[in-house]
């Protein structure tokens, strides 16, 4: 496995615009939409949005579609397993990081005009992508490349096991949630971790997402070693 | 000389079914082979598993000395063109077209030759410019094809790889794989049921039925090993008295017999003098008996 | 393949019909025989069977390498070629048209008779 190949793989990917060109163009409308909502409201409503959101799901389903769509003509290629999925874990970090610098980078811009001269927040999420602009791209970074791995081990698991075995997953990632919810309620736990969460910093959130993702890259390497074509 | 395919002792099991049965055989460099076999004989589980696309149940592979699922690096070297082969296809934004799929096996693979590829790619009139799920099943089959000759991979899988694609186009392959085969030679092994067109092309052939090995020979050997004789029965009978016969027909008072073994001279003249007509299996026509011999025990069947 | 049909291996009959061009002097001695892959190319086979058939030629030295360059006809080749067509010929040939025609009852004076009414002149040389 070495870094040309990996690289080789994610210029593979890239060669579909679905990965660049997509995202931003659908941000662009939805921002604009928004803007004119705002602008035609008067200004001075601070208008909350979650519109950043749609691109932690996107990079959701890239994952899932990285794997979905390309694996087979990888692979024919001779593309290796592990190369594959570096390389696609490559690619994820990459548009991750160039991504979410762009984010944070809107989010200053935002800020700085008092919310595009309309007041509107529509790169700014409350307590999440609310500190600093590099906290913002970490947060941001971490958090679009858990997304994608995560889109990338269920995009493995249903070339494995099919839809049957990607139902079996999501439902034993529900039981393993309830029960876990079950269980915090049972003992009583919610208002700790209530605390924990509140006292937990943004930097502190980074950390455990970042933990998280490297779960996740575990885990989908693990279901990729016996993946066939 | 170490093989560049080596198969031993391989298995593989499907749900209870046995797909492949203790398969060996092995693959000189520099050689084009073929694997053949009816639909459903496992040719093409041989070839994912021999690609690393897919796991042995038993057994084991080996490509140019290492094995293809645990060394990404080998990988490099093999190509595989498969009749069924999925493209990327995107929904929405742009469209993986032609072009993208020849550049992409550009970057992969380390020999490939930008001009063999734009010639087959006009030879085969591929529009480079179409979007791959617009493709019919012939250029498909033939944009497999450029990838699988213009990547230049020391290993070349071949599965079926003429599916959609008319006589002349099929044509066209045999003569640019040979062409470039005899400039370049690399180890061809290539899955076919369309014996007779191929035949020029192979060296050997190892011939799959039900998953297991029943044939391993070098073509010469199969294409001479038996005749059909025909003629009156009787005359037909005193002639293959002592020999091993694969199958009779009779009409009337003339029957027809395959006789196994090669014909020398003596033979010849002597059919003639019991006006016999003497006809030489085809190779597929070979084929076809030694696959469908009930019984056949691989082993006796394999020639050096 | 082309031209090629089943029956004697393929190497064979390539080296049989390189062997025939020898004997009707369409290749003369000292000229150059066609490469491995023209030959391949031409007949839509293996590299490696057109070398087998060269090679078979070569063992009987009816063809020479010339380091390279390539491979040409052997001196004397034409004159080896046709005096082994000629032993051949009776039991070819001869025989078989002997039996025939005793089969239909045709005596030897008819088959006399019949071979020069088919044009045939002596030194087989075409009328």
């Amino acid at each position: 496995m070495n870094w040309s190949t990996l690289v080789k793989v994610a210029r593979f990917h890239l060669v579909d615009l679905s990965y660049t060109a997509l995202p931003w163009g659908v941000l662009a409308v939805n921002f604009a939409i928004y803007l004119a909502g705002a602008a035609s409201a008067g200004g001075g409503a601070q208008i909350p949005s979650a519109n950043v959101v749609v691109i932690y799901l996107f990079f959701f389903i890239s994952g899932m579609l990285s794997i979905g769509r390309s694996l087979p003509f990888a692979f024919a290629l001779g593309v290796g397993r592990r190369s594959y999925y570096a390389g696609t874990a490559l690619l994820a970090v990459s548009l991750a990081a160039v991504y979410g610098l762009a984010l944070a980078v809107l989010q200053v811009i935002e800020q700085a005009t008092s919310g595009w001269g309309v007041g509107l927040h529509f790169f700014r999420v409350a307590y999440i992508l609310a500190g600093p602009w590099y906290l913002t791209w970490l947060t941001s970074f971490v958090g679009l490349v858990m997304m994608f791995v995560s889109g990338m081990w269920f995009g493995l698991v249903y070339r494995r096991w099919n839809l049957l075995g990607l139902i079996v997953f999501i439902t034993a990632l529900a039981v393993v949630l309830g029960t876990g919810v079950v269980i915090t309620s049972r003992v009583h736990a919610w208002p700790a971790i209530g605390r924990f969460f509140t006292t937990l910093s943004a930097a502190g959130l980074t950390g455990l997402l970042a933990a998280l993702a490297v779960a996740l890259l575990t885990g989908g390497y693990a279901t990729m070693r016996r993946v066939t074509v | 000389m170490t093989p560049a395919i080596s198969v031993t002792g391989l298995s593989r099991r499907y749900r209870g079914q046995l797909a492949l049965d203790d398969v060996s055989f092995d693959i000189e460099p520099g050689s084009i082979t073929g694997l053949l076999g009816r639909n459903g004989a496992g040719k093409t589980t041989l070839l994912r598993i021999v690609a690393g696309h897919e796991f042995p149940s038993a057994g084991s592979v080996t490509v140019l000395g290492t094995s293809p699922v645990k060394d990404d690096a080998l990988l490099h070297r093999m190509v595989f063109v498969r009749e069924d082969q999925l493209y990327p296809e995107n929904g929405t934004v742009g469209g993986f077209q032609v072009r993208h799929a020849l550049r992409a096996a550009s970057w992969f693979y380390p020999h490939w030759d930008a001009k063999l590829a734009e010639a087959l790619t006009a030879d085969f009139n591929l529009p480079i410019r179409r979007k791959v799920r617009r493709l019919s099943r012939g250029m498909r089959s033939a944009l497999g094809i450029v990838i699988g000759l213009a990547s230049r991979a020391e290993v070349t899988l071949f599965d079926e790889p003429y599916a959609g694609l008319d006589p002349v186009a099929r044509q066209l392959f045999y003569d640019r794989l040979l062409a470039d085969y005899a400039v370049h030679p690399r180890t061809v092994l290539l899955s076919t049921h369309l014996i007779d067109e191929a035949a020029g092309l192979l060296e050997r052939i190892v011939v799959i039925d039900s998953g297991r090995v029943v044939l391993d020979a070098a073509a010469d050997e199969v294409r001479g090993s038996a005749t059909s004789v025909s003629g009156p029965a009787i005359a037909v009978a005193e002639f293959a008295a002592g020999r091993t016969v694969w199958d009779r027909r009779r009409i009337g008072s003339r029957e027809s017999a395959v006789v196994a073994g090669v014909l020398d001279d003596t033979d010849r003249a002597r059919a003639r003098a019991l006006r016999l007509h003497l006809e030489p299996l085809t190779l597929q026509q070979a084929v076809i008996h030694v696959a469908r011999m009930p019984g056949t025990d691989a082993r006796e069947r394999t020639s050096a | 393949m082309a031209g090629l049909e089943e029956g004697a291996p393929l190497f064979v009959q390539v080296a049989e019909r390189l062997a025939d061009e020898i004997a009707d002097g369409g290749l003369a001695e000292g000229e150059r025989v066609p490469s491995t892959n023209e030959l391949a190319a031409f007949y839509r086979i293996n590299p490696a069977t057109a070398a087998k058939g060269i090679s078979m030629l070569t063992d009987d030295g009816l063809l020479e390498k010339r380091r390279g360059i390539g491979m040409f006809v052997a001196a004397g080749a034409r004159a080896r070629l046709l005096g082994e067509r000629r032993k051949r010929f009776a039991e070819r040939y001869v025989e078989p048209l002997v039996t025939e025609a005793s089969r239909l009852g045709i005596d030897a004076d008819e088959l006399v008779a019949l071979i020069r009414e088919s044009g045939y002149v002596q030194r087989g040389t075409r009328p």
